[in-house]
């Protein structure tokens, strides 16, 4: 119960945080949440169901193009727009991750990336719907939350509505099942599950999330470019997951907070906070391998035997 | 037609070639400790710019050169492999992430020592042309497919008939058979590691005269080079050779008939058919414990 | 006693801060990254200007002199990084105006923002013609548009009969966009093969080969000096005597050592402004760059350099340091004699610079070809 209030309270403040902020700061939330909603969906698929996908950002993309289509050329609403942007997100997720997931591990991951770079080329060539490189600019803001604080609340609500599938998700047999196929896939199927499709579904879930936070991002920004759907973008959302801590609830949420609010603040002799980075990366691999959230509750349990 | 399609498979090989040489080196970390190193495109940029460093810093002697960076990056891959990679051994969510931040320490290291500009290792004896038939191509091109053909052989020698080179393959088959039987796994790792960062190392010297070194170098020739691992078989030798050269070549070929912008795609879509059909790829085994 | 030595130190001190204000200029570009090396000529351009403005003495405004203050920011050619840059620039760093940027993608990001909060943008770079067809009263661009670019370069092609016209073109928005251009506006019958290639991508080897078999009359480049040294070594060690198009990056000096002159003999470029014309304004621009910089111009830089300058002058004729909104009002009916020639913002915000092409000559130097009336021997261009 008192979980409850809490998260009530800090939902609460959330939404309260307009009031109080500078545009900068409210700027920085918002490419805060439009980031984690991925990473959400990644979270599912890599945290819960132990598939390392180097490929997901590209999903992003596929959601952020059609809308950005439908809405400019199409003419069609946003909200329209949106829908069946995610539901084409979650299709492509869907078709793409069943002929993925007839690999595994390694194999599965370059799989993956090959996808991710195969759409990366679709977005960038094809000039006559996406505008190929130089991007896809007028891409209008969601009507009623055209200005920086109300777009917030609107990221800040697709957020939540990410991480409350997630929590849905998680606490479901479907989720028990997710786990399960992560820790040994063999005794799953000896116990009657079946995994393809389970992955599957996890696969175009996480995708149509991706998808979400793709449309989300191109009309907070107003243009749609390949820039941001990049192999590397899709790396950066793994590290989200990583950092964050996989398999956790919040770990979207802190990685994502972290990679966007740090470089932001950080802005020194570019290359050698890279180099920090990069190291900073590999120190999380050796000695935190549960990444923010892990080293949180391993910090909260420590306080909790303290005070005993 | 034909002179066309000829000059293309040509131009495959050549450009094939140097996906095998970073392939090589990826194959022969995965066979023995089973783990991906995706830092090896860094490691292959890093040897450019060694070679350079040698060259204009200390001797004037290319061929020096190249084997002075290839000792340097060796010790480093072993650094690496103690350091990074033993204790994340087995998994492999942790070596990708740690392949990851390697990436982005050490490419940003090198523009941040060495400048985002491009450099050029000036090998003025490799940039004669050599005429075969009506085609003319350098040397430095040549010399790179004549390198890697040497390095494939040696290492085919080096695996199947020193005794070093068969405690390697009986670590990469079964471990702890490996170790039943005497072999010290653990050294057996480093030299894997160091080897196949040497190799890493190698590509890059030999490319930089042709081309250029600049610090993402490593980056398309590493997913090349994984592509053809991948096609070839996971932990096969022939396998990272044949996978190597085929991406090139159809690449290249492909550029006859297919919108260019989409090259690199063509590689990935053949790598993907190739595995649908053989899921292990074409030389891959079975490895024990596998589903 | 030394407590009021102290203080009147202080008041010293302050005074003489007071007396160096400050206006702070947003500038955004890539710092790192694959597209660092031309934001490094960027930068140069803007580094130049701003000394010169802050050697004279500064801003006037008001009857107080602004000294110039570069605030820059590394947008990595990602449309978030820009956005929030730009987001940062106007709220936190409250700049008047910002400058700059490589990318047109990330342009398109910024130029909203700058809409939003009445802080002008200047581009100095980016050539997606898109950019200013948005109805967006505070993008203004100095640089020629793709569709600028394509349409000189066409006539000149056209009068010399180069057809058909081959290609080797980045696969990004500098690249796509040119091949774009010029397919529209020759039309499929003078054009032939394209050969697109990634960033980073050094091998040639298979366009080389289609080129050749394509009997191209011309091959067009579309890349940066990097790459195009290669393509260029490796079209000539092919064996290919074509003609030989490329972008204003090679036409300097710098690039002339990448390869040299045999290679480059014949080979026409595009060009901002040939560092060697005989014409004062571009004379005297190259003398101050090379004494700065110890290398050649290069176009990005005297783009930027009148970027930053025209801003300057705008804030002199809108009498404000601080207020956008005057400022894009005085830069929308500026003139400027820049570096690059006459600046004048159309009704979209896009300047009409004049395109040049210049021609390598077999002893390392270049002339001007077109337009006629600008026409140069070897050695003034």
């Amino acid at each position: 119960m008192k979980r409850l209030v809490a998260l009530a309270a800090l939902v609460a403040a959330l939404y309260a945080v307009p009031a109080l902020a500078t545009p900068y700061l409210l700027h920085v939330m918002v490419l805060s949440c439009l980031y984690a909603i991925p990473a959400v969906g990644l979270n599912l698929m890599l945290g819960y169901t132990g598939l390392v996908s180097l490929g997901h950002i590209a999903f992003a993309g596929i959601g952020a193009y059609v809308a950005a289509w439908l809405m400019v050329d199409a003419r069609l609403g946003f909200w329209s727009a949106l829908a069946i942007a995610v539901a084409a997100s979650g299709l492509a997720g869907a078709l793409i991750g069943a002929i993925c997931l007839r690999f595994r591990s390694h194999f599965f991951m370059i799989v993956t990336l090959a996808f991710g770079l195969m759409l990366y080329s679709v977005m960038n060539n094809w000039d006559d719907v996406t505008r190929g490189a130089a991007g896809f600019p007028g891409i209008p803001r969601a009507p009623g939350f055209t200005t920086l604080e109300s777009f917030y609340r609107l990221a800040l609500s697709g957020a939540l509505l990410a991480f409350a599938i997630q929590w849905r998700v998680v606490r479901s047999d479907f989720g028990r099942i997710l786990l399960a196929l992560r820790q040994d896939e063999r005794l799953a199927l000896a116990k009657g599950v079946n995994a393809a499709l389970c992955k599957t579904a996890v696969f175009a879930l996480g995708s149509a999330l991706a998808g979400l936070g793709g449309v989300l991002l191109v009309s907070f920004l107003r243009v749609a470019a390949p820039a941001s759907f990049t192999l590397a973008e899709s790396i950066n959302a793994v590290l989200v997951v990583i950092v964050g801590g996989a398999g956790s609830l919040a770990g979207p949420a802190l990685g994502a907070l972290l990679f966007v609010a740090l470089p932001e603040y950080l802005r020194v002799a570019a290359e050698w906070r890279l180099v920090a980075f990069g190291v900073l990366l590999v120190l999380i691999t050796l000695f935190a391998p549960r990444g923010l959230a892990g080293l949180i509750a391993e910090g909260w349990r420590r306080v909790a035997r303290r005070s005993q | 037609m034909a002179a066309a399609l000829l000059e293309q498979v040509i131009n495959g090989a050549m450009t094939g070639s140097v996906y095998v040489l970073v392939a090589l080196g990826m194959v022969l970390i995965y066979g023995v400790m089973h783990v991906l190193n995706f830092a090896h495109g860094v490691l292959f940029m890093l040897g450019g710019y060694l070679c350079h460093f040698f060259l204009t810093r200390l001797t004037g002697n290319y061929a020096l050169a190249v084997l002075l960076t290839m000792a340097a990056l060796a010790v480093v891959g072993a650094m690496l492999e103690r350091g990074v990679f033993r204790p994340l051994q087995g998994n492999l969510r942790n070596q990708v992430i740690a392949s990851l931040g390697l990436i982005l320490a050490l490419e940003n290291l090198a523009v941040a020592l060495w400048g985002p500009n491009a450099l050029q290792i000036k090998v003025p004896a490799t940039e004669r042309l050599v005429a075969l038939g009506e085609l003319r191509f350098p040397l430095q091109h040549l010399l790179i497919i004549g390198v890697t053909a040497a390095v494939v052989a040696a290492m085919f020698v080096f695996l199947k008939w020193s005794k070093f080179g068969t405690a390697l393959r009986a670590t990469s088959q079964d471990r702890n058979a490996a170790r039943v039987v005497g072999i010290p796994v653990e050294r057996m790792d480093v030299a894997s590691f160091a080897l196949g960062t040497a190799l890493a190392a190698l590509g890059g010297a030999l490319v930089g005269p042709l081309f250029l070194v600049f610090p993402q170098m490593g980056d398309a020739p590493m997913v090349k080079g994984l592509a053809g691992i991948l096609l070839g078989g996971m932990g096969s030798v022939p396998g990272a050779v044949v996978g190597g050269l085929i991406i090139g070549i159809a690449e290249s070929v492909s550029t006859l008939f297919l919108p260019t912008d989409y090259r690199d795609s063509v590689a990935f879509a053949i790598m993907v058919l190739i595995l649908l059909a053989r899921p292990r790829g074409l030389f891959g085994v079975r490895a024990r414990g596998e589903p | 006693m030394l407590m009021r030595l102290v203080i009147l130190l202080a008041a010293c001190i302050a005074a003489t801060a007071a007396a160096q204000d400050k206006v702070a200029v947003g500038i955004v570009t890539s710092l790192t990254g694959p597209m660092a090396p031309p934001g490094k000529f960027q930068m140069n351009g803007f580094n130049l200007a701003a000394e010169e403005i802050n050697g004279a003495g500064g801003i006037t405004v008001g009857g107080r002199k602004y000294m110039v203050d570069l605030k820059v920011y590394d947008t990595r050619a990602n449309p978030a990084e820009g956005a929030s840059a730009m987001q940062r620039l106007a709220t936190v760093d409250k700049v008047p105006v910002v400058l700059g940027e490589l990318h047109s993608g990330v342009a398109g990001a910024e130029a909203p923002v700058a809409q939003d909060y009445g802080v002008p943008l200047i581009l100095t770079v980016p050539t997606g013609p898109n950019l200013t067809e948005q109805g967006n009263r505070f993008l203004f661009r100095v640089n020629a548009s793709n569709d600028q670019l394509n349409l000189a370069l066409v006539d000149f092609i056209q009068k010399q009969g180069w057809a058909p016209l081959s290609f080797i073109a980045w696969n990004n928005d500098a690249g796509r966009g040119g091949v774009n251009g010029m397919k529209k506006l020759l039309g499929d019958a003078k054009t032939g093969y394209v050969g697109y290639f990634n960033v980073g991508e050094v091998d040639f080897s298979s366009h080389v080969s289609n080129i050749r078999a394509s009997n191209a009359r011309a091959v067009m480049l579309f890349m940066d000096e990097e790459p195009g040294s290669l393509a260029i070594k490796q079209l000539r060690d092919a064996g290919l005597k074509t003609q030989l198009i490329g972008t204003l990056a090679m036409g300097s000096d710098r690039f002339l050592k990448r390869l040299d002159a045999d290679r480059l003999a014949g080979m026409v470029q595009y060009n901002a402004f040939p560092p060697n014309a005989d014409t004062p304004r571009i004379r005297s621009f190259s003398e101050r760059y090379k004494k700065k910089f110890g290398e050649e111009a290069h176009g990005f830089a005297a783009q930027s350099y009148d970027g930053l300058m025209m801003a300057a002058a705008a804030m002199q004729k809108a009498g404000t340091v601080s207020d956008g909104k005057k400022l894009r009002d005085a830069l929308a009916g500026l003139e400027h004699d820049g570096v690059i020639g006459r600046i004048r913002f159309d009704a979209k915000g896009q300047a009409n610079p004049p395109v040049y092409v210049t021609q390598w000559c077999a002893n390392g130097m270049r002339r001007i070809l077109y337009p006629e009336s600008l026409k140069a021997d070897c050695g003034a261009g």
